[in-house]
């Protein structure tokens, strides 16, 4: 895989479920500059992502090199929020959920297919 | 106890600290200023008359959230009849609402200038005690009867909006006014002062023009009205005890949070100045000890604390997968990663704490649907006690920081960097494994074990936690016991020694259930010893330790928040008379600071001083101060819930003769607990102390 955005995105939707999420439900959209959009919609834990633009119970908006270094590890997602370099709109208690999705391990160390 | 030379009005993390004419003239260090999310958004905001700052004739602060300053123009001396008087009425919110109002009582027509200075350092609170300077740029624009000052580093932005309803010649250090008032009348302003952190959740957008004071005030109102209609009633026959009730209900919801992640939920903050933000440990204990009067609050605190749960290994942060946090903050330096606190994990007792606190809310309030969202998070938090919180696999939770720079040494309570030591004053190696926490421990296990049983459907992890924790207390009272001085050790250190001063930690031991029933009656003889039971209370340190300081914060000062937990524990270990004097020693000690605990005071012996020396930094009002008493009147009544019933078997001070609770609220809708004093605890210190000597 050569893009750690789409890796992420990808490897998300083929987990299928998530147990650190099993009391989360809701729609988040990432909105990564001069990337483009994600779509991730959480029920119990159960995640489905894609595309489309719909509306979001929450909705993020930052660049990609930060967006690759919170995937990797490099960046805490909390920190990035609170220097004003990642947007957050909505449902602030679900966005905190989100975090716990970063880093994705297997992208930490470096890019795997 | 000094006069008093700050006012404070507070809501949340957000408040304002001014001299007693309502003005703010802060130093780099001196905590003055208009504060919210952990940054000063003003350092200055001084009122002048003709170039005089007024004199102060009183102040009306009987409110949290609002503050009347009436003042005279100064001439320079004090004792002249004025002809002008000035009102400031302050109301906190998002920022602060000001009105200012000058009478003119002379029967000729005046002409005043009036001014208000203003600038704000935007400081991080961090900033503030250590004095560090800044590293991004100051700005300011003028509008129409605005003034707004600004700071920016990188993307990261802070402005103060100060915007004005009279005509106002505004330049970038303040705003002046050209008043004329006729015979008799009157002048006024109101004055909107708004904290605007850009990006950051609500607070990102401009806020309208100020809609005046009486709305911002009965909203709050209300807000505290709601607090008070849920609230148990009490009654005694002592009055004093009604004034500490009132306070202390009245300060806790003043330390009141609304974490941005829990939408309109609120949860208790530390303590007022330094601490008015989201920690682990005081809002778990206030909330623990508000329990029986305010149940949302442990609520909203568990759903704060299992967002925030970690779920990596971050050396800087002290995070682990399971952990429990600490503190966080909002300021400029942790969103630069200059402070840990983003947020902050750095405490071992916590984990265990939210799994007692969660079977206690259950236990209370039967909300079975919060003990299954959590189910996961709970799982977790068992897991970092076995995986994490054992560090060397002992079977004991040990704590050694990750973080060794800006990390705390201490992961405990007493988290001061000396509190763990050994009697003869040296201090102990790390990693170090507290007694407490292991008490912790074990009431964590067996609490889930239920938890397991009725609610998780999982019998066999009820079991293999049952199992642990037997086996637990079993090597506890075993590794931990000094033979020769008969109490528990502190803690055992890294060199595997055990740490053999005499602390108040042996009564958590009590509240916890891990003592042995035949060592029980030792740990209270040394509890209510005069080695440790000053009088007022149980110090943290006993007398004669090499350690001991009066003074000293953890090694010798009495903590209110410490006590109301040994008193729960002589309870359940059957000593209701002795937890009825520890209450109503603690009880009479509010009784000098005006009903409001603050979080210590010193150590030295009662007949000493005839009244309890605060300590001299303390911060107040603090949450578990405040929700101390809270806890002491459970303590006094014996309320424990029992299935859908709540038990009620008082052991009650004399002086408080007729003692009732009225309208108890929890799963068994509302029940009323009273009973009479029949302990006279004021001649139980000498029946003690002379069979201890």
């Amino acid at each position: 895989m050569s893009d750690t955005t789409q890796a992420f995105f990808e490897r998300l939707a083929q987990r299928g479920y998530e147990p650190l999420l099993h009391s989360v439900s809701g729609t988040f959209h990432w909105d990564i500059e001069d990337v483009g959009s994600w779509f991730v919609a959480v029920k119990n834990g159960s995640l489905t992502v894609s595309r489309d633009i719909v509306g979001a119970d929450c909705v993020f908006a930052c660049s990609k090199e930060d967006f690759d270094r919170m995937v990797m590890g490099k960046q805490n997602p909390t920190t990035l929020f609170m220097q004003g370099k990642m947007k957050i709109t909505g449902n602030i208690g679900l966005a905190q959920m989100f975090q716990r999705l970063f880093p994705d391990e297997s992208l930490s160390v470096g890019e795997q297919g | 106890m000094g006069e008093k030379t700050t006012i404070s009005v507070l809501e949340g993390n957000n408040f304002v600290v001014s001299d007693l004419r309502g003005d703010i003239d802060a130093s780099p260090s001196e905590p003055l200023g208009l504060f919210a999310w952990d940054t000063r958004f003003l350092s200055r905001w001084l009122l002048t008359v003709d170039g005089q700052r007024p004199n102060v004739l009183s102040t009306d602060d009987l409110d949290y959230f609002y503050v009347q300053f009436f003042l005279v123009p100064g001439t320079g001396t004090i004792y002249v009849d004025a002809d002008q008087s000035i009102i400031r009425r302050r109301a906190i919110e998002n920022g602060f609402h000001e009105d200012l109002t000058i009478f003119n009582h002379k029967d000729k027509q005046v002409d005043l200038k009036v001014r208000i200075e203003a600038a704000s350092d935007f400081a991080d609170l961090f900033e503030v005690k250590d004095k560090l300077t800044k590293k991004g740029e100051f700005y300011h624009r003028i509008a129409t009867n605005r003034l707004v000052l600004g700071y920016r580093r990188e993307q990261f932005v802070r402005e103060t909006l100060i915007t004005a309803s009279a005509t106002a010649d505004i330049d970038e250090h303040g705003l002046s006014f050209a008043v004329h008032i006729e015979p008799h009348g009157e002048w006024t302003t109101s004055l909107e002062v708004v904290t605007v952190l850009v990006g950051f959740g609500e607070n990102q957008e401009e806020t309208t023009e100020g809609q005046g004071d009486p709305q911002t005030r009965s909203k709050m109102k209300r807000s505290l009205e709601k607090l008070g209609e849920a609230l148990p009633r009490l009654s005694s026959d002592w009055p004093s005890l009604q004034v500490t009730y009132n306070r202390s209900l009245v300060d806790l919801a003043a330390l009141r949070f609304y974490p941005l992640t829990l939408s309109g939920q609120a949860m208790p903050a530390a303590g007022l100045p330094w601490f008015m933000t989201l920690f682990g440990r005081d809002s778990m204990i206030a909330s623990y000890q508000a329990l029986p009067f305010a149940s949302e609050l442990a609520e909203a605190t568990l759903r704060a604390l299992a967002q925030r749960q970690g779920t990596r290994i971050d050396d800087f942060r002290d995070e682990e997968p399971g952990k429990i946090m600490h503190e966080v903050r909002f300021g400029e330096m942790t969103a630069f990663e200059e402070r840990p606190h983003s947020p902050y994990y750095g405490a071992a007792d916590v984990t265990p704490f939210f799994l007692i606190l969660l079977d206690e809310v259950e236990r209370w309030t039967g909300n079975a649907e919060l003990v299954r969202q959590l189910e996961m998070e709970a799982r977790a938090a068992l897991t970092w006690i076995d995986k994490y919180g054992d560090r060397n696999g002992d079977g004991y939770v040990e704590y050694e920081r990750r973080n060794k720079e800006t990390g705390l040494e201490n992961q405990c309570w007493k988290d001061s960097w000396n509190s763990i030591q050994f009697a003869d004053g040296t201090i102990s190696r790390l990693p170090r494994a507290t007694c407490e926490i292991q008490g912790y421990v074990y009431d964590a296990k067996m609490r889930c074990a239920r938890l397991a049983r009725e609610f998780w459907n999982d019998p066999e992890l009820a079991a293999r936690l049952e199992k642990e924790a037997a086996e637990l207390k079993r090597r506890f009272n075993q590794d931990y016991w000094l033979e020769d001085r008969e109490f528990f050790a502190i803690a055992i250190d890294g060199d595997g020694r055990k740490v053999d001063s005499l602390t108040s930690n042996i009564g958590h031991l009590l509240w916890s259930g891990i003592v042995d029933e035949d060592k029980a009656g030792a740990l209270v003889r040394h509890l209510m010893g005069p080695k440790l039971y000053s009088g007022w209370g149980i110090r943290t340190m006993a007398e004669g330790e090499g350690g001991y300081n009066p003074i000293g914060y953890h090694v010798g000062a009495v903590w209110p928040h410490d006590n109301s937990f040994i008193a729960m524990g002589l309870r359940r270990y059957g000593y209701r008379e002795e937890a009825a004097r520890v209450a109503m020693n603690m009880l009479e000690a509010a009784t000098y600071f005006k009903g409001r605990l603050p979080e210590a005071f010193a150590g030295y012996r009662r007949e000493l001083t005839e009244f309890p020396v605060e300590y001299p930094t303390a911060c107040s009002p603090q949450a578990w101060a405040s929700g101390a008493p809270l806890l002491l009147l459970r303590a006094i009544l014996g309320l424990e819930p029992i299935g859908d019933n709540l038990l009620v078997d008082p052991a009650i001070p004399t002086v408080l003769g007729q003692l009732e609770l009225l309208d108890i609220p929890g799963r068994w809708g509302r029940i009323d607990a009273f009973g009479r004093g029949r302990v006279d605890t004021s001649t139980m210190g000498e029946k003690l102390q002379s069979s201890t000597t």
